[in-house]
C-alpha cells in the first residue's frame, strides 16, 4: 500500500547534462575474503531522495560508511560535488550521517547533542543557539531540550539523532534504517514527516533500508542491492513495473513467473510459449533472440477475471481457486493452474465479501494483457 | 502463566526475602559494625601494663551500679602530637599523588586493552593480572634487589652512561611512590578496562562524523564517559595507599611517615593499644567522608536533571 509523492517535478537523471551530486565509482570493499560492497557505481543529483534497498547484509551500511568517511573502499573512487573525498577522513567530509542505533552521547542533553558539531566547527555562540533552536523547532523536539538520551523514547531519540546530523547543514544527509527502530505504527508516520522535512530543506538525502514499502514511499529512486552489487537503478514505479531480473520482480512486492521460451517476435511485443500450453504475448521492447529462455513477470493485481475465455486466446489461462486470504480492501486468490504453478491474483473487494463469487475449490478464468507484465532475459 | 495460587501468601517466598535483605546486614553487621565497635571500645580505654594492655570500660563498682570511665586521652594525644598529623598528610600525600600516576599510566594502558584485537584483550588481561599468582610480600621484596645502590636498576643506568654514581632510591619515598604504584596498578586498570569496552564504538564515529578529530573525541566522548571508572580504580588504589604498611615499611626510609607505620609501632612496639586504636578510627572517618562525597558526586551526576 506504497502511497506515491509526487516528486514530477524532480527528474535529474533524465536530463543528460545534468551532473551528478555524489558519484560512487567502481567501489569495493573488502572485508578478508567477503566483498561487502562489489563493485558499485552510482550517480545521486542534488536534492534527490535516494535510497539503498536490499536485505540484511547486502552492503547498504557498508557503503553508506564508505560515504560518511568510517570506511575506506578498497578501491574506487567517491566524488561529492565534483571533488574526490575518497581519502578525507569523516570529520573533513560535507556529509553528516543518521545512525541505525541514533548513537546520541548519554551524558549530553538534547541541546547538546544537537549543538556538538556546531562546537567542532568553532561557530560562534550567538548563531550556534540560532542553530540549534531553528533544529529543536524543525524537528518539533523544543521541550527536550535538557533531557538526555536515556529519558526519551525511541520516536523522540529518532527525532534528536536527526537533528543533530541536520544542525551543521550538511550537503549530503546519509540515514542508516532511520526508521528501522520504531515501532510500525510510528513508522508509517514518520516515513511522511521525513520526505516533508527533506523537500522543505532540500539536503540530498541517501537511505538505507530492508523495508520495501518504505524505499517506494520515500525516494526520488532506489538501488535495490544483493550480495555487494546493484542490481537495478530506477523510480519507484520504474522498479516495481519494469523490473529488470526476476531478483528485483521477486524482491518488491509479490509476482507471478512464467518460464518459457520467446518463439516470435511482433513489433514491440513478443510471443512466448510456456509449459502451460498456452503462448503468452508480451509487450518487449527489449532485442531478444528468437529461441531464448525467458520469464514472464505479471503482477497479482494486473490479473484479471475473464469474461470471456476462448481456449486458443493469448494471456489466458484457468485454475481452482486454492487459497483465499481476505485483507478486507482486496482479497489474494491463490489459483492452481498446472500441478506445479499456482497464480496469484488481487482483486478488489468491491462487492462484501459475504456476497462474492469466488469460493475455494471453484473453477476460476483469468487474464492479463501485454502491457501488464515484462519479459525477463533471466 | 497465571497461577491459581498467586495471590495466596507464600511462606517460602517470604522467608527467601527475610533472608535476601538480611544476610547482608548480618554480614554487615558481624565484619564491619562489630569490629569497628570493638576498635571505639579499646580507643576510649585507659591503656595500662596488663594483658590485653587496656583497662575494661566498664566494671560493677556495686550491687546495680555500673561505672563506664572513656578515657579521650588518646584522641587528645592524636592532636596534641605534631607528629601524627604530619603522618596523616604524608599518607594523603603518598595516595593522592601514587592515585594519580595509576591513572596516568593506567589509562592508556586499559585503553590499548580495550580497544585491541578481541583475541588479544584476554591475553593482555592476564599479564595485568598475573602478578597476583605470586606473593604479594615476595614482589616488594624483589623491588629491594632492583632499586637497591647495588640493584638491577643501578647497574642498568650506569651501563647506559645516563648517571656515573649509583642513585639513591631505595629507603627513600620515591621507592615508596614506585612500590605503591607497582602494586595498585592492576587496581586501577581493571575497572577502567571493564568500564571502556562497554563504550560504544559507533560513539566515537558520531563524534567524527561531526566534526571531531580523533583527540577531541576522546577529549569530549570517552573520557566523560568513562568517569565512572576512573572514580572506581581511584577509589581502589587511593584507599588502601593510605593505610599502606609493608611498602613503606620495606621500601621506605626512616622519613617516610605513614599511618600504617605508626599503627604498626603503637600496637606492636609501644603496646598502646588505645592511642592505636584512635588512630585507626580517625583513619577510617578521613577515608569514608571523601568516598561518600564522591558517590553523592557520580550519583548527582547520573541523575542531574532540571
Ligand atoms: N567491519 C566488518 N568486518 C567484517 N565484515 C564486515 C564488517 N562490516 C560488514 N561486514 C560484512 O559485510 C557484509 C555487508 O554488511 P552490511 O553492509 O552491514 O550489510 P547491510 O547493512 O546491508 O545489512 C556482511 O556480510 C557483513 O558481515
Ligand atoms: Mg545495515
Amino acid at each position: 500500500m506504497a502511497i506515491a509523492i509526487d516528486r514530477r517535478s524532480l527528474e535529474p537523471w533524465q536530463d543528460p547534462k545534468a551532473q551528478p551530486y555524489v558519484r560512487i565509482e567502481r567501489v569495493t570493499k573488502k572485508f578478508g575474503d567477503v566483498y561487502a560492497v562489489d563493485d558499485v557505481s552510482l550517480s545521486i543529483f542534488q536534492g534527490e531522495f535516494f535510497s539503498l534497498l536490499g536485505s540484511s547484509g547486502c552492503g547498504k551500511t557498508t557503503l553508506l560508511r564508505i560515504l560518511a568517511g568510517l570506511e575506506y573502499p578498497s578501491s574506487g573512487r567517491i566524488f561529492i560535488d565534483g571533488a574526490d573525498v575518497t581519502d578525507l577522513p569523516p570529520y573533513n567530509r560535507p556529509v553528516n550521517m543518521m545512525f541505525q542505533s541514533y548513537a546520541l552521547f548519554p551524558h549530553m542533553t538534547v541541546e547538546q547533542n544537537v549543538e556538538f558539531g556546531l562546537k567542532q566547527e568553532r561557530m560562534p555562540r550567538r548563531e550556534r543557539a540560532e542553530r540549534v533552536a531553528e533544529m529543536l523547532d524543525l524537528l518539533k523536539i523544543g521541550e527536550l531540550r535538557r533531557r538526555r538520551p536515556d529519558q526519551l523514547s525511541g520516536g523522540q531519540r529518532q527525532r534528536v539523532a536527526l537533528a543533530r546530523s541536520l544542525a551543521k547543514h550538511p550537503k549530503l544527509l546519509l540515514l542508516d534504517e532511520p526508521l528501522g527502530a520504531l515501532d510500525k505504527r510510528l513508522r508509517e508516520n514518520t516515513q511522511f514527516e521525513l520526505v516533508n522535512l527533506q523537500e522543505r530543506i532540500g539536503t540530498t538525502f541517501i537511505t538505507v533500508t530492508h523495508d520495501q514499502e518504505e524505499a517506494m514511499t520515500m525516494s526520488t529512486r532506489l538501488a535495490v542491492m544483493d550480495a555487494g552489487q546493484i542490481v537495478q537503478v530506477d523510480t519507484p514505479t520504474g522498479i516495481y513495473e519494469y523490473p529488470n531480473c526476476r531478483f528485483v520482480a521477486r524482491f518488491i512486492g509479490s509476482v507471478n513467473l512464467f518460464e518459457g521460451k520467446v518463439v516470435e517476435r511482433d513489433g514491440d511485443e513478443v510471443l512466448v510459449e510456456t509449459p502451460l500450453g498456452r503462448p503468452m504475448r508480451m509487450r518487449c521492447p527489449q532485442p531478444l533472440a528468437l529461441g531464448s529462455p525467458v520469464t514472464v513477470a505479471v503482477r497479482p493485481e494486473k490479473v484479471r477475471l475473464c469474461a470471456a475465455f476462448r481456449e486458443e486466446a493469448v494471456n489466458q489461462i484457468r485454475g481452482l481457486v486454492e487459497d483465499i486470504a481476505y485483507l478486507g480492501d482486496v482479497s489474494i486468490y491463490h489459483v492452481r493452474v498446472s500441478p506445479g504453478q499456482i497464480v496469484e491474483m488481487t482483486l478488489a473487494n468491491i462487492q462484501p465479501r459475504t456476497e462474492q463469487a469466488l469460493t475455494w475449490g471453484q473453477e476460476v478464468a483469468m487474464e492479463w494483457s501485454p502491457t501488464s507484465g515484462v519479459v525477463l532475459a533471466d | 502463566m497465571a497461577s491459581p495460587f498467586q495471590n495466596r501468601p507464600r511462606p517460602t517466598r517470604r522467608a527467601s526475602r527475610l533472608l535476601n535483605i538480611g544476610v547482608p546486614y548480618l554480614w554487615l553487621g558481624l565484619f564491619l559494625l562489630l569490629p569497628v565497635a570493638i576498635v571505639l571500645q579499646i580507643s576510649l580505654a585507659e591503656p595500662t601494663a596488663a594483658q590485653p594492655p587496656y583497662a575494661a570500660l566498664w566494671q560493677w563498682v556495686e550491687e546495680g551500679v555500673l561505672q563506664i570511665r572513656l578515657d579521650f586521652q588518646s584522641y587528645r594525644l592524636l592532636w596534641s602530637d605534631s607528629l601524627y598529623l604530619a603522618s596523616f598528610l604524608n599518607s594523603l600525600q603518598v595516595a593522592l599523588v601514587c592515585t594519580l600516576l595509576c591513572l596516568l599510566l593506567g589509562y592508556p594502558m586499559a585503553y590499548a586493552i580495550a580497544t585491541a584485537p578481541e583475541r588479544w584483550r584476554l591475553p593482555l588481561l592476564m599479564l595485568i593480572v598475573l602478578p597476583f599468582w605470586t606473593s604479594f610480600l615476595i614482589r616488594v621484596y624483589a623491588w629491594i634487589g632492583i632499586l637497591k645502590t647495588n640493584g638491577f636498576l643501578n647497574n642498568f643506568l650506569l651501563w647506559l652512561g645516563v648517571i656515573d654514581e649509583p642513585l639513591a632510591i631505595l629507603y627513600t619515598q620515591t621507592a615508596v611512590y614506585i612500590g605503591i604504584v607497582y602494586s595498585y596498578l592492576p587496581f586501577m586498570i581493571l575497572p577502567l578496562y571493564a568500564n571502556l569496552t562497554r563504550l560504544d564504538p559507533t560513539l566515537l564515529e558520531a563524534a567524527a562524523d561531526l566534526g571531531c578529530r580523533p583527540l577531541r573525541a576522546f577529549l569530549r566522548v570517552t573520557l566523560p564517559l568513562s568517569r565512572a571508572g576512573i572514580v572506581a580504580g581511584s577509589m581502589l588504589v587511593f584507599i588502601p595507599a593510605v593505610g599502606e604498611f609493608v611498602i613503606p615499611d620495606l621500601l621506605g626510609g626512616p622519613q617516610t611517615l605513614m599511618v600504617g607505620r605508626m599503627l604498626w609501632t603503637e600496637f606492636f612496639s609501644n603496646m598502646d593499644w588505645p592511642l592505636a586504636a584512635a588512630l585507626a578510627l580517625v583513619l577510617l572517618g578521613l577515608l569514608v567522608v571523601p568516598f561518600v562525597l564522591m558517590q553523592r558526586w557520580q550519583q548527582g551526576a547520573l541523575e542531574d536533571r532540571p
